[in-house]
């Protein structure tokens, strides 16, 4: 696809390619329709992802699975509510994905398996580079993540990955509030300058 | 305590990473999202760094989940658009999708959907006193099945495309069939269901026409054990037995 179409930008760091991104615009339009055909093509695109991310904030496989259902259904009941001058399809199903993973971790976990979750999630760079398979764009985020001072991979990792509020992520860290939110919004930025360069 | 609005503007990141905690700061937050454009369009950009990671994340879900997920859907009844709230904020439009108390569990919660669908597409066919007096009773024959204990829920793909969904409950010797995506049959050719058996081999009704791609569920009686669910090509309007090869044949684990 073109880079210097008008809404290019829109799509620029958007993990998979502009051609990408704008395909499952299409899909999820059709989605909306009642296309199962199209929503088939969307649960083989995006299942991966959805499944990996919630998995990661969750780590027990089934209720990954139980909560990845879930997400995926509520892409097909709701495909109509997606307005893609909001931002891309993938984006739109992996906000619901992260989302509800975090619900989930809220409402179920209680404090002393939560002291042990927490104590589990103390590599975050290692964990992100287990993660990372041979895909380009996964050696695209990693690169960007290599990039951050480590404060500002570990604020994040640790808040998105990991499924910690950013009040959790200053005590893991032992720095102030200030700090934490700080270094994830610098983090992120320098991150959305990275992938939009690569 | 109050904060000021560029400490607001800080949590930017935290808010797009899901990292606020529920409750009054992440709901002024989201206020403030409301009023200031900069803020939304870098929530917006943190997301894609976001979707970026969790891509990063990939996982192969467990083969099982996509039936699961693809029938499922078959049997969710699709929201329409949000026409009066197109306007409003992204943030707002957020946090009505979180809260909406959906779906499934497969056990019985799909069944429930598939009760809702059944129903609003009996009704929305009846058009006399009669006519929605038979979509009751017939509706309420399906939620039966829909909603036995020990129903089980089948999908399989048929050889020419579209995809087959089977609530059976094994306990009452019945099924209930809909389809998705099934190609369209030129003019005197029927799609029918059969219940083949070991010994013998009987029609099980009609599909009937599909809206959108999709066939109103089908309720068939009298499964027994080593019965599979047939569906074939005949000339209308149907046949006593097949006499086409079945695009489908799904057993059924009574």
């Amino acid at each position: 696809m073109n880079p210097s179409d008008s809404d290019a930008s829109r799509f620029r760091s958007v993990p998979t390619d502009s051609r990408g991104e704008r395909d499952l615009d299409d899909l999820l339009i059709h989605v909306a329709r009642g296309d199962q055909i199209a929503f088939e093509t969307l649960y083989d695109r995006l299942a991966g992802p959805v499944y990996g991310v919630i998995r990661r904030v969750l780590k027990d496989p089934s209720q990954s699975e139980e909560v990845a259902q879930e997400v995926l259904l509520e892409v097909w009941r709701t495909a109509a509510r997606f307005d893609p001058s909001l931002g891309g399809a993938a984006t739109w199903v992996m906000t619901i994905a992260h989302r509800r993973a975090i619900d989930r971790i809220r409402s179920i976990t209680a404090a002393a398996d939560r002291e042990h979750k927490i104590a589990q999630v103390d590599t975050p760079h290692d964990e992100v580079a287990e993660a990372v398979e041979a895909s380009l764009d996964a050696e695209r985020v990693k690169r960007c993540l290599g990039g951050l001072t480590e404060i500002q991979r570990e604020s994040i990792t640790l808040a998105y990955y990991g499924g910690h509020s950013y009040r959790q992520v200053a005590e893991l860290l032992n720095v102030t509030l200030g700090a934490v939110k700080t270094r994830i919004r610098d983090g992120l930025i320098r991150m959305r300058d990275c992938l939009a360069m690569s | 305590m109050r904060l000021f609005r560029r400490d607001l503007h800080s949590l930017s990141g935290a808010y797009a990473l899901d990292a606020l905690e529920a409750g009054a700061e992440s709901e002024r937050f989201a206020r403030h999202l409301n009023r200031c454009p900069s803020c939304a369009s870098e929530v917006r950009e943190f997301r894609e760094v976001a979707t970026a990671l969790a891509f990063a994340a990939t996982t192969a879900p467990p083969p099982e989940l996509r039936d699961r997920v693809l029938a499922a859907a078959a049997l969710t009844r699709q929201l329409p658009p949000d026409v009066t709230s197109r306007a409003r904020s992204h943030r707002a439009r957020g946090r009505a999708r979180a809260r909406v108390p959906w779906l499934p569990w497969l056990s019985g919660v799909v069944a429930t959907a598939a009760v809702v669908v059944a129903v609003l597409f009996g009704f929305a066919q009846a058009h006399t006193e009669q006519e929605l007096n038979q979509a009751r009773a017939r509706n309420q024959a399906i939620a039966l099945v829909l909603s036995a204990p020990q129903a089980k829920l089948l999908t399989h793909a048929t050889t020419e495309g579209g995809i087959a969904t089977v609530v059976l409950a094994a306990d009452r010797h019945e099924l209930v069939v809909t389809t998705n995506g099934l190609p369209a049959l030129p003019a005197g050719k029927v799609y029918q269901l059969w219940l083949m058996g070991t010994t013998k081999t009987v029609s099980a009704g009609l599909l009937p026409a599909a809206t959108s791609g999709q066939t109103t569920p089908v309720l068939a009686s009298g499964v027994v054990q080593g019965d599979r669910l047939g569906l074939t090509i005949e000339p209308a309007p149907g046949t006593t037995h097949p006499t086409t090869t079945p695009i489908l044949a799904l057993p059924l684990p009574v």
